[in-house]
C-alpha cells in the first residue's frame, strides 16, 4: 500500500535532518575544541552547552510537526507514542537511578535521556498503529 | 462508536483512498474511522456530514 507523506511530515524531515547534521558537527567541534584548546570560563560554558542546542531544536521540531499535522488521527497516534516514550523513559531512568545508587549499574549521563525517549517512542509507534488496525 | 461510513462510501462507489482524498486525511485515518476504533473530532465529523449531505447523527450512532 502506497503511503504518501503529508506536507507537514515532509517539512518535519526537511527540518530534522539539517538539525541532526548540525548536532554531529557541533558535537565534534565542541569536543575537539575542549580537548585540544583547553578553554576556560564562559567560553568553556558556551562550548559545553553547544551540542545541546541542536537537540533542543529537534525537540522543538517534533513539537512543530505535532502542531502542523492536519490529520488528527495521525496526530493522536503520535501523541500516544510520545506518551509511551515519556512513561518508559521516566520509569527506566527512575529504576536506573536506584540501581546506580548502590553501584549495580554504571552512571548514565543525562544527555542519554532524550535518545532513550526517542527509542521508546519509536518502539511504541508500531504498537499504537497495531491497536487501530 | 458505530457509524455508517463504509455503507455511505460503498453507495458512492468510493475506495477508502477516494474518501481520504475528499476529507483531506490519510487512508489509515479513514480505515480507523470506519472500523469505529477512532472517533473523529467535531470538525472532522461535520466535514464528513457535509460530504455525504446527511446530519451527523444519521452517520454516527451513539450506543449508550
Amino acid at each position: 500500500m502506497r503511503k504518501p507523506m503529508t506536507p507537514p511530515m515532509r517539512r518535519y524531515l526537511a527540518r530534522f535532518f539539517p538539525a541532526m547534521l548540525a548536532y554531529v558537527g557541533v558535537l565534534f567541534g565542541s569536543l575537539w575544541t575542549i580537548r585540544n584548546l583547553d578553554p576556560k570560563g564562559p567560553l568553556l560554558w558556551a562550548l559545553a552547552i553547544a551540542p545541546a542546542l541542536p537537540i533542543i531544536a529537534v525537540i522543538a521540531i517534533m513539537g512543530l510537526y505535532l502542531i502542523e499535522e492536519t490529520d488528527e488521527f495521525i496526530r493522536a497516534m503520535l501523541v500516544q507514542a510520545m506518551l509511551w516514550g515519556i512513561g518508559v523513559t521516566l520509569a527506566g531512568c527512575t529504576a536506573w537511578g536506584f540501581l546506580e545508587n548502590v553501584g549495580l549499574v554504571e552512571h548514565m549521563p543525562l544527555f542519554m535521556v532524550f535518545p532513550v525517549f526517542c527509542a521508546a517512542m519509536a518502539l511504541a509507534q508500531p504498537l499504537v498503529r497495531w491497536r487501530y488496525r | 462508536m458505530k457509524n455508517r461510513l463504509k455503507v455511505l462510501r460503498a453507495e458512492r462507489d468510493w475506495s477508502q483512498a477516494d474518501l481520504a482524498d475528499r476529507l483531506e486525511v490519510s487512508r489509515q485515518t479513514v480505515n480507523a474511522l470506519e472500523t469505529g476504533k477512532y472517533d473523529p473530532s467535531l470538525p472532522l465529523a461535520f466535514k464528513i456530514a457535509r460530504l455525504f449531505g446527511q446530519p451527523i447523527e444519521t452517520i454516527f450512532q451513539d450506543e449508550a
